[in-house]
């Protein structure tokens, strides 16, 4: 093999939109080390730091799109490499020379043309509301209520949001819908380095919320929640639903009171968990279930197994064998639940199509905590 | 800008420095120089390539003498550098160098922090100018002279400490080394070998600390801590806590017998847990000094409970040994009637046991028992008796358990007593109130006669009361007399029928069964009351032959007074009882019992006493059938004890008035106590009331002081944690009767714990006091040097230097759960694996593994070890920094495992980077390579026991990422050792804050300049050296040891120092006395002086800090060289600024 000179520019533009703490990594493999790949096949971040800090072959392969950015390296880094922001710089420079995969291709066209990934009309955004009634926001409204686009489309998560805000008015939260102008978080966007892509969509949100006047979001994904708080301009306060229920629970405004006699594993969303450090509030929507058997999976909390679906994982085609779900629903399996619950669309999609490819049906369940909650409630 | 009288004499010159480019290159230093010019008063001013040069100081001294200057300003620098430089040049001119000098910094202020070339010379313009107004204010000083004190106080005896210490007292110097620890030693001596050299660590360190133990300049204060340092440079009074050790040093031999001996067994801190000590211990057998220390924490809850002040940890840890005479011997050192009180108590004792925080409290009072069974008290040794004058008799009037205690206490302290007692049997209500089925007569007949072998004269048939009174006793010889007649009579129920024939108060019939008289009950009986007295009178009336016997108690169960194993012993015999009910009156026929009239009650608001008052519900009368009633609702003492004792005061309720701390009564020589006193009570109430009677008899007896250092016990809470890991395991319970089989006889229902069970028991004791007091010690040292009474004594010292050499801490890596440290037995610390490799430690230096089973013990060689490196190091979560030592020690352990448990043993190193820095370092790592260690090259991220195939089963499992093959590892091993951070010492703050310095951001000890003053601090005379200002190794720690101990003999060898003059002055014109300043001063530094009614500063130990300046309402008190007019000139000239 010849020798290369390494390509400082590529480093450069990497350390440019979002990359510079490549700088201060030293090489001690603890990323490669944590990171869940690792279980199914192997992945070096350590090695794509490396080959990006140095712009030498490598780090624009496909390896580049493993990452789910489920935040397990950051959390062990002993240097404080932000490695999530490493790799949506170097995915934005595949951006640019056309390189990217092809998976991912179709949803970010889509969210291009559509505003949301799911290659469906912008005009289907809110169907799913006709018969739930949730109120147009109006200036007054406290809230607004912002449904993901894969709660949105997505069949099995149509459901869950339907559940979900039923619940919400239930607890006589007042908040209010935009409906079809609202246009993607921006998320998956963001997290495959589509950077115009993603300022495209985030900057039309922002117009938006600021022409309604929105300050507080309830979000319905723990992707969006984080993408309001950490990158949109607007300063709002953006809670995720299982909030709201831990508090509509305390304050007496919704009663669990029907036993839910299941076996149920919480699966923390990783976006809910390590990225935003909650914790503890869908755990305790669930403890309020009469009747309710919790389970408390080996991997939980900071140490939480991904279900695959973050940045851009949701759109990967992986083997059965290699899927972080079917790696749950095991664990799930063992640890004796019958039911494995979530609070993140893209968690119950991921664990739900692994459940299903295992053949698992019979045994386990996927259920959003807002259908465990309505359950024992109506 | 400030105006200057016209006629001012200021001849002014003005230096800019250009620092070869490191200010020239942003400050255009000539057109500064042409400026400042143009200033008033400025005679000269030049710009100069080097100010501090030889050339360039000589050039203000031959401009001074040329241009007959009077103030001098340059600019260059921090004053931190050079500001001396220069004052001196100044003074060598001539000249009062605190007037006349001035200087300013335009290269950390200006040049190294301005980008702009035009920006940063209009800033230097702005503060020369303000330099050139100011310095025209400034005044001559004159800085003091201060002898310095030649003794150095050394803190911290590990390897910089003694270092220091040795080369101090070498040159002549005395030495005070003070160490926490009960030996110096540190760190380096509770390692193995020593990088890279292998030299053993014991072998190159006990020699240091023969050398400092025996060096005549050099005092080694161990097991001791500095409390405060008052003073200053030269002039240090500190403070040091010297904390007991309970054992003489100038006795003690080292010979360990006391530790043979010991009962009590912990962790050894030394020994970093991996092996256990004594309560009393040396820390390794090479200490220095040499002498023992108890460890003893406050005393043990149960201890600290009994009333009695019984040694309850004590006897329990004894009986745990099988000890039972010792343990005997104890108890009778508080409590005269163990037997006794081992079946009677209510054992407070057991309500504060820590052991409930596992499962459930030790049955003390059990064991008790159990020891006290163990004993034949007829052939049992009596305990020593001191000797007094014969003629100092005393009198006991009752033989109860408090008169008992009372006479006991004494005739130990050699006084012959007389216990006078009118019933014609001894004990008091331990006879003839407690039954005998609780207490069988045998138990206290034993005792009692043992009692009489110690020298106690009984006589009974000798009431004390009328007919001889008190004063009889008096004039018959006895000096002073206590007394204890008790509380036996019994309350009346107040209700009509009481005179029937068939109504019999409870303690009347416990004391004719006592005595054998004629007593009987009917076949219905109904007891009134819910105490201990109830209980006993209804399960006696149960034994006598009574079909129904009923208990009527007015509240619940919940306010029931009688202790819960009475009630329930009560109702599984048979007896019924009718909460919430009370009698009306009792109904009669021919004189005789038939029936009772009673009434339902119900609980109203709380009365007095905190219980819900029972309220009679008015119709809801009833009417039982019964033959006979027992009223037990209360008792109280004999109202006829009176008239017997002239001169003593009593309440209406019968109870004698004494002094609470000393019992004493109105009468000097009369004492009381026990039931007398206190009203009906304990047992061991009585008997810790006649223990202080006794203490109190002999102190007037030898015409002491009753009251002192008496009262209120301290009741600190420092224990022993409770220890983790511990398994619940069952409280013992003695053997007992069936309750059917009991009920029908007098014999006793409880059988006493088997052997197997006590001391099974008793080793559920947690040990809360460490040291239990069992005395052990004291018996087995033969050099008598065990002092159980020690107190912490404060020692004063003055010296001139302090040199702090505190170490540091192996970081504790519990919190990073994912190496397993705490759960995986053989992952292992450092620290640990150096215990495990040294030859005193628990392995005697065999490289073994843990027993999974068994914390404390070691199995076999591991076949394959890895080691980690960088555990909360180099690590953002952790410590951000690298502790400089793991990669050599790492190495090391490599070495040694290969050499101890063989060449075949696979090592695995993980390592991020290899820093082997030193002389011979980067060799050894070759050598170590070269004996097929494997270095892989990234961080391992955790250690499992969860295998993912066969090959891993059994296994310790590492993970990481080889980085330089990109490949992920698991590699099975059977040991894995954690190389932890150094850490700064928990408390290094509160330490800093004692001796006036600082911590750095990473909590060590800052350092005066990192590089040119690596040894000192911004306190003038307090030095550092160790690892205590960073990690370390050996070789640096004592290089920086030498280096401390030269800066401490350069203030000796002086002799005295310079004291800077800017401090505070207040102006005794103008000062009204206010004090304001007294107060605020951090440095205690002003005094008032009385005469003149004006504050006056120290000179000696005024820091300069302004505090009094900033505050003074009269505007007197002025920090020399910072004086208003010198700063506000300052900023006119700042604020001039175009």
């Amino acid at each position: 093999m010849t020798a290369v000179a390494p390509m400082l520019e590529i480093t450069d533009a990497i350390l440019e939109i979002g990359g510079e703490t490549i700088q201060i990594c030293m090489q001690c493999g603890t990323c490669s080390g944590v990171c869940p790949w690792n279980l199914v096949r192997k992945f070096s971040p350590r090695l794509l730091i490396r080959q990006a800090s140095l712009g030498i072959e490598g780090y624009e392969s496909e390896a580049l799109w493993n990452c789910v950015t489920c935040r397990t390296c950051v959390e062990h880094c002993p240097r404080g490499v932000d490695i999530i922001d490493v790799i949506r710089s170097a995915r934005s420079l595949m951006q640019e020379s056309g390189t990217v995969p092809p998976p991912f291709r179709a949803p970010l066209g889509s969210l291009k043309s559509d505003g949301n990934p799911w290659q469906t009309p912008r005009e289907e955004r809110s169907a799913w509301n006709q018969d739930v009634g949730v109120p147009e926001l109006g200036p007054d409204t406290e809230h607004l209520f912002y449904a993901c686009c894969t709660h949105c489309y997505d069949g099995r998560n149509k459901k869950v949001l339907r559940t979900m805000a039923r619940l919400l008015l239930k607890g006589e939260v007042d908040m209010g819908i935009i409906g079809n102008e609202e246009s993607c978080c921006a998320d998956q966007a963001h997290k495959c380095g589509a950077y115009s892509l993603h300022l495209e969509l985030s900057g039309a949100n922002d117009q938006l919320f600021a022409d309604k006047g929105v300050k507080k979001i309830i979000a319905t994904s723990p992707h969006c929640m984080n993408m309001f708080n950490q990158e949109y301009e607007g300063n709002y306060e953006s809670v995720h639903y299982t909030q709201v229920f831990d508090r509509l629970i305390a304050d007496g405004k919704l009663k669990p009171k029907k036993e839910v006699a299941l076996k149920v594993a919480y699966h923390d969303p990783c976006y809910l968990g390590r990225h935003s450090g909650i914790y503890e509030e869908p755990r305790r929507v669930l403890w309020s279930i009469p009747g309710l058997e919790y389970i408390e999976l080996p991997r939980s909390r900071e140490n939480s197994l991904c279900c695959g679906g973050g940045g851009g994982g949701i759109w990967s085609e992986v083997p059965v064998a290699e899927r972080f779900g079917a790696l749950r629903v095991q664990e799930a399996l063992e640890a004796g639940a019958g039911v494995i619950a979530t609070a993140c669309p893209f968690c119950t999609i991921m664990i739900e199509d692994s459940l299903k490819a295992l053949g698992k049906e019979e045994e386990i369940r996927v259920l959003d905590v807002a259908e465990l909650l309505f359950q024992s409630v109506e | 800008m400030a105006a200057l009288p016209e006629t001012s004499q200021e001849r002014i010159g003005f230096y800019i420095c250009h620092c070869g480019i490191n200010i020239a290159y942003k400050v255009r230093c000539p057109e500064l120089a042409e400026y400042i010019k143009t200033l008033p008063n400025v005679v000269v001013s030049r710009d100069y390539l080097f100010m501090c040069s030889d050339p360039g100081q000589e050039l203000i001294e031959k401009d001074v003498k040329e241009y007959g200057l009077n103030r001098v300003v340059v600019a260059s620098c921090s004053p931190r550098m050079h500001e001396h430089t220069f004052r001196a040049a100044c003074a060598r001119a001539g000249l009062n160098p605190f007037r006349a000098f001035h200087h300013v910094c335009v290269r950390e202020h200006v040049s190294w922090v301005t980008l702009d070339e035009d920006q940063a010379t209009e800033k230097a313009k702005d503060l020369c100018r303000a330099g050139v107004l100011r310095v025209q204010h400034q005044d001559d000083l004159f800085p003091k002279t201060f002898p310095v004190n030649t003794n150095t106080l050394v803190v911290g005896g590990g390897i910089a400490g003694m270092q220091a210490s040795l080369d101090i007292a070498s040159a002549g110097y005395q030495v005070y080394l003070v160490e926490r620890q009960p030996t110096i030693g540190g760190h380096m001596l509770q390692y193995d070998k020593t990088f890279p050299t292998l030299d053993c660590a014991a072998c190159i360190g006990t020699p240091k600390m023969v050398s400092v133990g025996q060096h005549k300049k050099i005092e080694i204060l161990s097991y001791c801590e500095v409390e405060s340092v008052d003073g200053f440079v030269g002039n240090f009074q500190v403070k040091v806590r010297k904390r007991a050790r309970y054992v003489n040093p100038a006795k003690c031999t080292g010979c360990g017998e006391c530790t043979q001996n010991c009962p009590v067994e912990l962790p050894n801190e030394w020994d970093v847990g991996t092996k256990k000590r004594k309560a009393v211990y040396q820390s390794f057998p090479q200490a220095v000094p040499i002498t023992f220390v108890i460890d003893k924490r406050d005393r043990a809850p149960c201890v600290q409970t009994c009333p009695a002040g019984t040694a309850a940890q004590g006897y329990v840890t004894l009986i745990r040994e099988g000890k039972y005479e010792e343990a005997v011997r104890l108890i009778l050192e508080k409590l005269p009637l163990p037997g006794v009180l081992g079946r009677v108590c209510p054992a407070p004792c057991e309500t504060r046991c820590r052991r409930a925080e596992i499962d459930s409290p030790v049955s003390i009072r059990d064991l008790k028992r159990f020891a006290a069974d163990q004993i034949d008290l007829g052939t049992f040794a009596l305990p020593p008796v001191a000797k007094q004058p014969p003629e100092e008799r005393v009198a006991v009037v009752g033989s109860g358990p408090a008169g008992i205690s009372c006479a006991y206490f004494l005739v130990r302290q050699g006084y012959p007593v007389t216990v006078f007692e009118a019933l014609p049997v001894i004990g008091g209500l331990l006879r003839t109130g407690i039954p005998e089925f609780r207490l069988p007569r045998d138990v206290l007949d034993r005792e009692i006669e043992f009692l009489r072998r110690t020298g106690i004269e009984f006589k009974t048939g000798s009431p004390i009361g009328k007919d001889r009174t008190v004063d009889h006793l008096l004039s018959d010889g006895y000096r002073a007399v206590f007394l204890a007649t008790g509380a036996w009579e019994s309350m009346q129920l107040g209700v009509d029928g009481e005179d029937l024939d068939g109504v019999l108060p409870g303690l009347d019939l416990l004391r004719k069964k006592a005595l054998g008289e004629e007593v009987s009950v009917g076949d219905r009986v109904v007891v009134i009351g819910g105490g201990n007295a109830a209980m006993d009178a209804c399960r006696t009336a149960l034994r006598m032959g009574a079909s129904v016997v009923t208990v009527l108690y007015r509240r619940t169960r919940a306010e029931m007074p009688a202790s819960e194993e009475e009630i329930e012993a009560a109702l599984a015999e048979g007896v019924k009882i009718e909460y919430l009910a009370a009698p009306v009156r009792i109904l009669g026929n021919g004189g005789r019992v038939t029936g009772m009239e009673c009434i339902r009650m119900e609980l109203g608001e709380p009365d007095e006493s905190g219980r819900r008052r029972p309220v009679p519900q008015p119709g809801s009368e009833y009417t039982i059938e019964v033959d006979t009633v027992i009223p037990a609702i209360g008792q109280r003492p004999d109202l006829s004890r009176r008239d017997c004792t002239p001169g003593v005061g009593f309440d209406r309720r019968g109870r004698v008035e004494v002094d609470p701390v000393s019992m004493q009564t109105s009468r000097p020589e009369i004492f009381a106590g026990g039931d007398l006193y206190t009203g009906p009570a304990t047992v061991v109430e009585a008997v810790a009331a006649g223990h202080e009677a006794a203490i109190s008899i002999e102190r007037f007896l030898k015409g002491e002081e009753l009251q002192a250092n008496r009262g209120e016990k301290p009741a600190g809470e420092d224990w022993a944690p409770v220890p983790a890991g511990e398994q619940p395991r069952e409280r013992a319970q003695m053997p007992e009767m069936e309750p059917k089989e009991r009920a029908k006889t007098f014999a006793e229902g409880q059988q006493g714990l088997s052997e197997e069970q006590a001391r099974a028991e008793a080793a559920r004791c947690i040990a809360c006091g460490v040291c239990c007091e069992c005395k052990l010690c004291v018996s087995a040292c033969e050099a008598k040097a065990i002092e159980h009474d020690q107190q912490d004594e404060i020692v004063d010292l003055n010296v001139g230097s302090i040199v702090i050499a505190t170490g540091f801490d192996a970081m504790d890596p519990t919190p990073l759960d994912h190496y397993g440290y705490g759960r995986l037995p053989n992952v292992v610390t450092n620290l640990e694996f150096e215990r495990l490799s040294n030859s005193t430690g628990p392995t005697s230096g065999k490289i073994l593994m843990r027993d999974p089973q068994d914390h404390f013990k070691y199995t076999r060689p591991p076949a394959s070890v890895a080691i980690l490196h960088c555990i909360g190091s180099r690590d953002k979560n952790y410590h951000e920094y690298c502790s400089r030592t793991c990669c050599m020690y790492a190495l090391k352990f490599a070495h040694l495992i290969k050499d101890k448990c063989g060449h075949d043993t696979q090592i695995y190193n993980f390592y991020i980077d290899m820093r082997c820095f030193g002389k011979g370092y980067e060799e050894f790592y070759q050598r170590v390579q070269s004996e097929g260690v494997r270095m892989i090259r990234g961080k391992a991220v955790g250690v499992t026991d969860r295998a993912e195939s066969p090959d891993e089963e059994g296994y310790l499992v590492v993970q990481a990422e080889d980085s330089l093959t990109g490949q992920l590892l698991r590699v099975p091993v059977e040991m894995a050792i954690l190389c932890t951070a150094m850490e700064p010492r928990p408390d290094a703050v509160e330490v800093a804050r004692t001796f006036g310095i600082s911590t750095g951001r990473e909590g060590f000890f800052t350092e005066e300049h990192p590089k040119l003053e690596p040894v000192s601090t911004p306190t003038a005379g307090v030095f550092l050296a160790g690892a205590c200002q960073g990690p370390k190794d050996i070789p640096d720690a004592v290089a920086q040891a030498k280096a401390a101990s030269s800066e401490a003999q350069s203030l000796s060898t002086l002799g005295q120092v310079v004291v800077a003059p800017m401090i505070s002055g207040i102006d005794p014109d103008v000062c009204v006395g206010c004090q304001v300043c007294i107060d605020l001063c951090p440095y205690s530094a002003i005094e008032i002086d009385d005469f003149r009614g004006i504050s006056v500063v120290n000179e000696a130990l005024c820091k300069g800090c302004g505090s009094c300046a900033g505050y003074c309402p009269s505007g007197a008190a002025k920090i020399r060289h910072f004086t208003d007019k010198q700063i506000f000139a300052e900023i006119d000239g700042i604020m001039a600024s175009g």
